[in-house]
């Protein structure tokens, strides 16, 4: 019979990592819900953040969290770039844009992931910080510096984004692109500056989510495929372009995970985690938050 | 004179004869000597690109720098070696296929060890099918089951004999300073599988009660849940049974909730060089094992560390190059102990003699293994130190563990 400690540490780790999975999430949901484009690069980009992170912590002995300040405004602007080069064409010629958009990233991803293997080689890394290893108790529960700070920049983020898209005009243009682009289009909305803001946004949430990742996993240039696994699980999970619906899967999945582990074996967790997630998607196939798109 | 019909016969038949003699014998020297003066080549493959090319790079500087050694010696019977080395870009199936493309194409006079052990366990029914002695790391213990006759690990990568180094150090300790209960999380995969047989043999030999026997599946998104049953459970001694990520992840884990058993054993991860290197002093006092250390005293270890020294900037051989160096220092023995490139002389050499290696000495029985063993290591001081057995030892053990951060 598991100890109330073991289900405590299960729920406060559950929650903390599932902050990590949803921020990984959300910029990829919105991509997707709002451009119609499976940017299978996301994990790659977020990979990248890790590693600008690490050289800067190493080389030049900068906290990993300032790097965020450098990193995401960079991928920003790399996410308008690439959008102008690259989306904003393929859009306009595909007949089958989410298709030739995963072909389009996916060799992307493999480019970036050489890249990196060139520059920092394959060798895993870990990127050590003086509050690694260290954390607080509540009674017994430890509660890790890294995962708050994680926590609490995933959770900073996805409200930004929310609020963004709530409140400002920008934010209330994408969201009329994401429920029927042509509608938009004919009110006077420039579908192509909307989605190359979109595709910076998201670029901009890969780099605060490879910031958070870097203080908790360690990395090699093939990191991102592991990680690209979450980010479908909780954008299906939460309903694509939902940010509410990434946030809750992400602390649902979260929460499952490591709460299951304390009752059944671990090498069942991820038998229950899919079973839950195909039980949801026939119940509600856009998700838990995710709405049917206008026609 | 004339000559008979008959005579002219004869004549003519003798010298036919004598001509025919005479090329044959000419072609034999010919032949003899063209083998003599030309080189013996040595194939197989080795990833060099792709997710294993890192450590298979260091593989063949081993092998590379066991060529040009032999070769400034004076070559192996008298002849130079010439490597043949294909990279099979970290694929099982492109492994088997270039190693046949060695054997039926290139002629290779004797073969190279593959790596990882997934490919070195293909390869070795094609050794087998031509008949020809494969030295190599293999595949853990099934690989080595299947009644071939000409594979040898020469060391082996044996997750059956992972942590024999440390249990048969922990058998020295008296019994009520050894641990009482054990917790293992294992990777759910081959390598995970063969390590924890090790554990299991050894706590039912040591009367360890096994409080925690866990598989996890990769990723390992977090290791707090497993790590708080090891704590919760009060097991004094753990077995985090995986690979790097996941080796971290639990490492993490552990110094955050505080766990501190009396000894914490990592398993494969921990023989990357980047286990030391980037985790540093965080790694203090982890167990681990492995099958070659550039810390070995035995002879020529240190030739081969002043060498990597010199020509790669590292502070010591890594293990990989020492792996590389040993396998073919193994077929060395095998055939200058044969004097000949017969495979099956080779074969019953290695079979019938302890021979002589940087890895130490090695008596292969029928499967082509040594005798069961392990190094035991403990990194101190971020460094990797051997503990067991004494006398290759370069530390004492710390044990119990000192609190993480102490």
């Amino acid at each position: 019979m598991p100890t109330s400690f073991e289900i405590f540490q299960a729920l406060a780790s559950g929650l903390l990592l599932g902050g990590v999975y949803a921020i990984l999430g959300v910029g990829f949901g919105l991509c997707w819900g709002v451009m119609k484009v499976i940017n299978l690069s996301h994990s790659t980009f977020a990979l990248l953040a890790v590693y600008i992170a690490y050289w800067m912590n190493v080389s030049l002995k900068i906290d990993p969290l300032v790097s965020l300040f450098v990193s995401t405004p960079l991928f920003f602007v790399c996410g308008i770039v690439i959008y102008r080069l690259l989306i904003g064409p393929l859009a306009k010629r595909a007949e089958e844009l989410v298709a030739a958009s995963m072909v389009l990233t996916f060799g992307l991803a493999i480019l970036m992931e050489n890249a990196m293997q060139w520059a920092w080689k394959p060798d895993p890394r870990v990127l050590n910080v003086s509050y690694t290893g260290k954390a607080f108790f509540i009674s017994r529960v430890s509660i890790p510096y890294t995962a708050v700070i994680g926590f609490a920049i995933a959770l900073v983020t996805t409200s930004c984004i929310y609020l963004f898209l709530k409140k400002t005009y920008l934010g209330m243009a994408v969201r009329a692109v994401w429920q029927n682009k042509e509608g938009a289009a004919l009110c006077g909305v420039n579908i192509d500056r909307v989605s190359s803001i979109t595709f910076g946004i998201s670029l901009a949430t890969a780099a605060a989510a490879g910031v958070c990742l870097s203080l908790i996993f360690s990395f090699n240039p093939s990191s991102h495929l592991g990680w690209l696994i979450y980010i479908f699980l909780v954008v299906i999970f939460g309903g694509v372009g939902s940010i509410p619906g990434v946030l809750l899967a992400g602390l649902l999945i979260g929460l499952i995970t490591n709460i299951s582990a304390v009752f059944i074996p671990n090498a069942w967790v991820n038998m229950i985690l899919f079973g839950i997630l195909a039980t949801v998607l026939l119940l509600r196939p856009t998700g838990l938050l995710g709405q049917r798109e206008a026609r | 004179m004339r000559m008979s019909g008959s005579s002219k016969k004869v004549i003519t038949f003798v010298l036919v004869v004598c001509v025919v003699a005479v090329m044959s014998i000419a072609a034999g020297c010919g032949g003899e000597e063209g083998e003599a003066k030309g080189p013996i080549k040595i194939g197989g493959t080795l990833p060099l690109t792709g997710p294993y090319a890192e450590t298979g790079k260091w593989i063949e500087k081993g092998y590379r720098y066991w060529a040009e050694e032999i070769n400034a010696k004076g070559g192996l019977l008298g002849r130079q070696v010439e490597l043949i080395i294909y990279d099979d870009e970290s694929n099982t199936d492109k492994g088997v296929s270039l190693l046949e493309k060695a054997i039926t194409v290139d002629e290779v006079d004797l073969l190279l060890g593959g790596y990882p052990g997934t490919t070195a366990a293909a390869q070795m029914p094609v050794a087998e099918k031509y008949r020809m002695v494969y030295v190599s790391m293999g595949g853990h213990m099934p690989s080595f089951e299947q009644g071939y006759q000409y594979s040898f690990g020469g060391p082996p990568l044996m997750g059956q004999w992972w942590y024999e180094g440390f249990f048969q150090w922990l058998s020295t300790l008296p019994e009520e300073e050894r641990p009482k209960k054990a917790a293992a999380i294992t990777v759910n995969n081959v390598i995970g599988k063969a390590c924890l047989e090790d554990i299991h043999k050894w706590v039912e030999e040591l009367g360890i009660d096994l409080v925690v026997d866990e598989f996890y599946d990769l990723p390992l998104a977090s290791a707090d849940a497993l790590v708080a049953k090891a704590k919760a459970a009060e097991a004094d001694l753990f077995f985090a049974n995986g690979l790097f990520d996941d080796g971290v992840l639990t490492v993490r884990s552990a110094m955050a909730q505080g766990y501190n058993p009396k000894a914490f054993v990592q398993g494969i991860g921990s023989i990357v060089p980047a286990w030391v290197e980037q985790l540093g002093e965080y790694g203090n006092y982890i167990f681990s094992g492995t099958a070659i250390s550039n810390k070995l005293p035995y002879e020529g270890i240190e030739e081969l560390n002043e060498v990597c020294r010199e020509r790669y900037n590292v502070t010591a051989a890594p293990d990989y190059f020492l792996y590389g160096y040993c396998w073919l220092q193994t077929l060395q023995r095998g055939v200058e102990g044969a004097g000949t490139l017969d495979q099956d002389s080779i074969r019953d050499y290695l079979k019938s003699n302890t021979i002589k290696t940087i890895g130490g000495e090695f008596k292969f029985d029928e499967k082509g293994l040594p005798e069961p063993y392990s190094f035991c290591t403990q990194i101190q001081n971020g460094k990797v130190e051997l503990v067991w057995p004494a006398e290759v030892r370069t530390a004492d053990p710390v044990y119990p563990k000192p609190p993480w951060g102490s």
